[in-house]
């Protein structure tokens, strides 16, 4: 069952349509992705789901509610992280966690705690009484992830919440996220980083200016490029002897040969690969090293809008 | 609840910030002390006299602090006369020469020095009064001197009889109506009145700043995804502000009281006033800091604003100093209303219902700045 129902938002700005007909849900312990360049309308929808920006059409259910800019009771559920690091710098991040857990209604021992473990599963309690102005980008961007964990909420909205970091906070900032999926919550996950999106994502929504241009898993997103796997194969020997028997083995579509190299077009690779290595086998040829490249979402983005995810 | 929360961090990251301590506290302290010096005078110029001590130089200067209004004290020499002037322990200096009393008794001429810096508002006044009392002296001597000429007595007699009759007044002046300055009033019940304003409104659009950051930051934005309504944002940021505001009004007024004596009048109506100029700051602060999206033009529009309007609406030279035409374009600020509030409190013993009018005005002021401030805020909030 979903957690969340996004049906059909809409928003304007004066004569420029920002977000078209915008659906998708998510279910507990999922995780979705919004994949898009930056202007495809990411945040605002992002804006809309949390309810900080009053929808133009469309609507949003969370557990089974209707869910508005003043809906309170389904803001408790959420727990949002914006794109930019919005919290006082001035402050140390205790203090801003303890400011942020109060909106949320957390008070006295409980909110101690709650403050201490979310700077606990961000790593940043060694930390915690130093101002935000001294973090790095890294950490205050962890930070900006513990304040949207406060409430224990069922939805986590993550906006670019990755952007501008090192590798090392990047990767400990996904690992954070899959272990928070892992544990029920329902993530909505934006980004333009198509690897993020396949790393964390069970599914992907591709927005482009405003446009829902498809969803679903990496699988069936693939599956609407046509394009099969590639397989590369090295052999000892001429590779062409090994053609004609690889023609004829099912799910093969293409063969090309180049000395010692065979390049395949193969429908779906982890179903036919062990008839290829038979064909190749079956033709005297030893196989020196295989390697299956399969379809990415830069290559379904590509496909689907005519222009790259970064352009 | 959650109004307050959000009232007590604004007001907790502004304390955090020293030099903001001292600017909401030190610096206006410092201007009463300075104002009062400068605009409120000691009302005594102090007089230095050196060189002849004799009846006709002792009578002179007998008649320079006979009004009352300026003190003075023999000095040794002229020389030591001109030091004392120049290190500001004198305001101003009179040298009479030693052969004065033989100069004017024989009617001849005699050649006062007067010593000044003229560098302020005492000096100037003392130098009006020497010269009115040498030139009343002058006139007496010259009755007497004629008196002698016509054969109608010796010298001293002659001087005598016109200082009497001199004494009765042949003409008299009457002051009626009321007194721009009473008299008796101390040098800080100038001072501390319009610095208060000055102060108060000027802090209340620096804390603007903090609104615009706070909405840029995307704090705000962060507190309205929260299970906290828009009007209770709003409140809070208002109510931070209110609280900077009121505490720095308060401190002012408790801190003049207890280092310079300012007396605030009836504590009803001082805390009218204080509440309602209070709200007027807010307001502006409300406007400027949700109205625009970068920072730099809520500093140079604050301080502008600031200094501006305070210096227009008399916080900073006396509103009384004022022409009848700046005076009218000065009642288009709200430190005009207050000014006039706090002077009917402070200069002379008016109550609550006397300055209802101007709470009235500023009431006013602050009623228009808070709809537009908190429309502003608002459509910031929920449109981004």
């Amino acid at each position: 069952m979903s957690l969340i129902e996004v049906t059909d938002l809409r928003k304007r700005y004066r004569s420029t349509t920002v977000v078209d007909g915008v659906s998708f849900t998510i279910g507990e312990g999922e995780t979705y992705g919004l994949l898009g360049p930056n202007g495809a309308g990411k945040t605002t929808t992002i804006a809309m789901v949390v309810g900080v920006l009053a929808r133009d059409g469309g609507g949003v259910r969370l557990a089974g509610r209707a869910h508005e800019v003043t809906s309170l009771a389904t803001k408790a559920m959420i727990g949002y992280v914006p794109q930019e690091i919005a919290l006082y710098p001035d402050l140390t991040a205790r203090e801003n966690l303890a400011f942020f857990g109060r909106l949320y209604g957390l008070a006295g021992r409980d909110l101690r705690r709650r403050v201490d473990e979310v700077l606990d599963v961000t790593g940043l309690s060694e930390r915690s009484r130093e101002a935000v102005s001294k973090y790095s980008g890294g950490m205050a961007r962890r930070l900006n992830i513990a304040a949207g964990l406060l409430n224990r909420p069922r939805l986590l909205v993550l906006d670019e919440p990755t952007a501008g970091v090192d590798p090392q906070s990047r990767g400990a900032i996904l690992d954070a996220v899959a272990r928070l999926a892992g544990e029920g919550v329902a993530v909505l996950y934006t980004t333009h980083y198509m690897e993020e999106a396949e790393r964390l994502c069970d599914r992907v929504g591709i927005l482009d200016g405003g446009r829902m241009r498809a969803e679903g898993t990496h699988r069936e997103l693939v599956s609407l490029v046509g394009a099969g796997d590639h397989v590369l194969i090295t052999v000892d020997g001429a590779a062409a002897g090994a053609v004609p028997a690889l023609e004829r083995t099912p799910g093969v579509t293409r063969v090309d040969a180049d000395e010692a190299r065979l390049e395949l077009l193969v429908a779906e690779s982890r179903a036919v690969l062990p008839l290829i290595l038979d064909a190749v086998t079956g033709a005297g040829c030893a196989v020196r090293s295989l390697e299956v490249r399969e379809p990415d979402l830069e290559a379904v983005f590509l496909k689907l809008t005519g222009r790259a995810l970064r352009d | 609840m959650k109004a307050l929360t959000i009232g007590l961090i604004n007001l907790k990251r502004v304390l955090r910030d020293r030099s903001n301590v001292v600017f909401m506290l030190g610096t206006p302290i410092l201007m009463i002390l300075m104002l009062g010096l400068l605009f409120g005078g000691s009302r005594e110029p102090r007089l230095g006299v050196s060189g002849a001590a004799g009846p006709l130089a002792e009578r002179l200067v007998a008649a320079l602090a006979a009004g009352g209004a300026v003190q003075v004290e023999r000095v040794a020499d002229a020389g030591r006369l001109r030091a004392d002037v120049e290190r500001g322990r004198l305001h101003g200096g009179l040298v009479i020469p030693q052969d004065y009393d033989a100069a004017v008794r024989s009617g001849g001429r005699a050649d006062l020095r007067y010593v000044s810096l003229g560098r302020d508002w005492d000096a100037i006044d003392l130098e009006s009064a020497v010269r009115a009392a040498v030139q009343r002296e002058n006139t007496l001597l010259r009755a007497a001197r004629y008196g002698v000429e016509r054969g109608a007595g010796p010298f001293g007699e002659r001087l005598a009889v016109v200082s009497r009759a001199a004494g009765d007044g042949a003409v008299r002046v009457t002051t009626t109506g009321e007194a721009v300055i009473p008299a008796g009033l101390g040098a800080f019940v100038f001072s501390a009145p319009p610095t208060l304003l000055l102060y108060m409104f000027l802090t209340a659009l620096t804390t603007a700043i903090g609104l615009t950051q706070t909405r840029l930051l995307g704090v705000s934005r962060r507190m309205y995804a929260s299970p906290t309504p828009a009007r209770a944002i709003m409140a809070g940021e208002v109510l931070g502000r209110l609280l900077i505001c009121l505490a720095q009004g308060l401190l002012i007024m408790l801190g003049s009281a207890l280092l310079f004596g300012v007396g605030w009048g009836d504590p009803l109506g001082a805390a009218a006033v204080l509440v309602v100029f209070t709200l007027v700051g807010g307001g502006a602060a409300l406007v400027l800091g949700s109205v625009f999206r970068r920072e730099g033009p809520v500093i140079t529009l604050g301080v502008l604003l600031g200094l501006g309007l305070g210096a227009l609406g008399g916080t900073m030279v006396p509103l009384e100093s004022f022409g009848e035409g700046m005076r009218r374009v000065a009642r288009f600020t709200p430190h005009a209303w207050g000014y006039d509030a706090f002077t009917a409190l402070v200069r002379r013993d008016a109550g609550l219902l006397d300055v209802l009018p101007q709470v009235g005005v500023l009431a006013a002021y602050a009623a228009a700045l808070f709809a537009v401030g908190l429309w502003a805020l608002r459509r910031s909030l929920v449109r981004g």
